[in-house]
């Protein structure tokens, strides 16, 4: 299988070329020609001959390679040109997160994908976590009771010092709230994808980076309707009370890049879920700074191997455009929560 | 000491080690509290109030402002167990009795008396992590088993109970508050309270306080961040002392309402601090006035729960 990686924009696409590198039967073909966009940051053929993956100089060339699958790792804002590149040329897609930074996006991405007949995917790899399968089955199996109140945190460092355009408010959307809540809306669409957010309350600041333009802090509180969930473990006629910590509240001397938790409080007890939480810690002189050395599965390797088998047509992607679509909905209601300082709704 | 419940078993040792004489006045229970421990009983609350140099309530929520009240009036300081009051109306009144009676009141906020809690504070005091940006508070214990508690017209229900000790500790890192929005949900027993806080200074805080699964155990958490670095705790871990009996269950876990306490007792701390106060010493770190704006908070989330809507926060102007 051949696999063309649209774009280093986003750090994740050297973890992807690692990952792919390493498989055998996979070949991969990369292409960065906006790197320029990107001065002083790793890029174009430098940064693919350090990966060891082939490279060429332009998506139409990438395309005429005639991969089976790409990756579109560009800034958010972009996804949709390179989305509509992939679809056209009838390649699957697995597009990093937020899906894009407005539904106009989203919508022309999903519907383009459908057109062609290709698959798109959304890169959320915490939901191919075993201890998140782990909660996951323990919520459905009805073994805490009745679900009453979740609470997600994804907590980094601002990731400004990988890439500049994360916190550039028209190339990345948004701060926090668009690089972070998307995750944990992931989660809860893994457990009930029939599920639906209804409100979204959302404040937020700048105190930490202050010379950032966009939120550093945000707090979500959601309403999530489970009435059209038929699966166990949650409330038939109620809607679900969430809030999602998306802060990038881990100082710069953070010893890991931060984490993911989530909480969940069932008439039947209390399970949480920390997927990153596996590691060797301690001290380290050679870093001055708490030793986190985490083990345990390569998430990106398991989203990834998620992807090529829906790339070979052995099942739908799941997150799917649509999916994304509906996370993005409710990271944009955020936004407009905070404009009007009261709860909003989604686009349905 | 009015009242002989769950917390005054706290509170008697408490106040015994430090030295005080108590007697204690109770619709029930007295007599079995003090043969547990020390001290003596009265019959009536005038006896109570005749043979005392200050007053500690400890009774559920609805009576404490009308105790204090009896207990000012008698020109009795009082100690009383938070929330101060049931309402923020009937808190400002007992405030202004002993204002007026020129006599001290101190808000039982014992939460800024545990070692963890009151570390951390300091650190954020001292400016260890900068201004507050974000912060996260969540405290989840067994469902109280006393019925009181389950009628929110009596007790607040989770938010004016159990968060607000949350609540206020928000509210002593990062400042006044201005909005608060609410979301709770509750089955079966189990109750949960998902609080958003934005304060004037510009710092957001979460709280969640849970009234979990009957044997649940006692557990707190906090995560607060600033500029500096991020200050976080979780009461589940480093525990001082920590005991395996296989099946049988380990009584320093913290069960029910209250945590693990393996050194002094946090209530031994606030009492002393309230006692030294008493005394003539420097005033306590919370005041009648912090334990007013904890109700004022909470009252804004009770108010959001039902309009749906990020509410007020009404203003406590702090007097020195």
């Amino acid at each position: 299988m051949k696999v063309g990686l649209m774009s280093f924009a986003h750090s994740h696409a050297a973890s992807y070329a690692r990952v792919l590198s390493r498989l055998s039967g996979v070949e991969v073909v990369a292409a960065d020609p906006d790197h320029d966009r990107r001065p002083g940051e790793t890029g174009g053929p430098a940064l693919a001959a350090d990966l060891g993956v082939d490279y060429v100089g332009d998506y139409p060339t990438l395309l005429a390679r005639n991969p089976d699958a790409v990756i579109v790792c560009s800034e958010n804002a972009d996804h949709r040109r390179l989305v509509e590149l992939a679809a056209d040329a009838g390649v699957h897609v697995l597009c990093e997160k937020p899906i894009a930074t407005t539904l106009t996006d989203a919508d022309a991405m999903t519907a383009v994908c459908a057109a062609a007949g290709v698959q798109l995917m959304i890169a959320h790899p915490v939901r191919f976590a075993p201890a998140f399968a782990t909660l996951r089955e323990t919520v459905l199996s009805g073994s805490l009771g009745e679900v009453v109140s979740l609470v997600g945190t994804n907590n980094g460092r601002i990731p400004r010092g990988e890439r500049a355009w994360f916190v550039d408010p028209i190339a990345a959307g948004g701060g926090a709230l668009t690089d972070h809540l998307v995750h944990v809306l992931d989660l809860l669409d893994a457990v009930w994808p029939q599920a639906r957010v209804r409100s979204v309350y959302a404040i937020a600041n700048r105190l930490l980076h202050p010379e950032s333009e966009v939120e550093t802090a945000g707090l979500a509180a959601l309403h999530l309707d489970l009435a059209s969930t038929t699966s166990g473990g949650g409330p038939a006629d109620r809607r679900l009370p969430v809030v999602i910590d998306a802060s990038w509240s881990r100082p710069a001397s953070y010893p890991t890049w931060g984490g993911l938790t989530l909480r969940v409080i069932g008439t039947g007890g209390i399970s949480v879920c920390d997927p990153f939480a596996a590691r060797v810690g301690g001290q380290l002189e050679s870093m001055q700074n708490a030793a986190w050395i985490p083990y345990g599965p390569d998430l990106d390797a398991l989203l990834l191997r998620e992807f090529l088998a829906v790339a070979a047509g052995e099942r739908p992607a799941a997150p799917d455009g649509v999916s994304g679509t509906r996370g993005l909905a409710v990271v944009l209601a955020a936004y407009e929560s905070l404009r009007v300082g009261q709860p909003a709704a989604p686009r349905a | 000491m009015i009242g002989a419940g769950n917390i005054a078993h706290e509170h008697l040792p408490a106040w015994l080690a430090l030295g005080v004489d108590v007697v204690v006045y109770s619709h029930a229970g007295a007599s079995e509290l003090v043969a547990e421990f020390a001290g003596s009983t009265a019959g009536t609350l005038e006896e109570l109030l005749g043979s005392c140099d200050a007053v500690d309530i400890v009774t559920p929520t609805p009576s404490h402002a009308d105790l204090a009240l009896r207990a000012l009036e008698a020109a009795r300081p009082v100690v009383c167990e938070k929330p101060l009051a049931r309402t923020s109306t009937e808190a400002k009144r007992v405030i202004e009795a002993s204002e007026q009676a020129g006599l001290p009141l101190y808000p039982g906020h014992v939460v800024r008396f545990f070692a963890d809690y009151a570390a951390m504070h300091d650190a954020v005091a001292a400016g260890t992590i900068g201004e507050v940006a974000v912060q996260r508070f969540s405290r989840t214990g067994s469902a109280p088993s006393a019925g009181w508690f389950h009628d929110d017209a009596q007790s607040g229900g989770v938010l004016l109970d159990q968060s607000l000790h949350d609540l206020d500790f928000a509210r002593w890192n990062a400042g006044e508050v201005a909005t608060a929005y609410a979301q709770e949900s509750a089955a079966d027993g189990v109750r949960s309270v998902q609080v958003l806080l934005s304060h004037v200074a510009g710092a957001i805080s979460f709280v969640h306080g849970t009234w979990a699964r009957p044997g649940t155990t006692f557990r707190t958490t906090f995560d607060v961040a600033g500029p500096g670095g991020v200050l976080q705790h979780d009461s589940a871990q480093h525990p001082a002392v920590d005991t395996d009996r296989g099946d049988e269950p380990v009584a320093e876990k913290g069960r029910g309402l209250l945590p693990a306490m393996p050194d002094e007792s946090p209530f031994r701390t606030e009492l002393g601090e309230f006692l030294t106060g008493l005394r003539g010493g420097p005033a306590p770190r919370v005041s009648a006035r912090d334990g007013l704006a904890a109700i004022c908070i909470a009252e804004a989330a009770q108010r959001s729960l039902v309009t749906g809507r990020a509410e007020p926060v009404e203003t406590v102007e702090v007097l020195e």
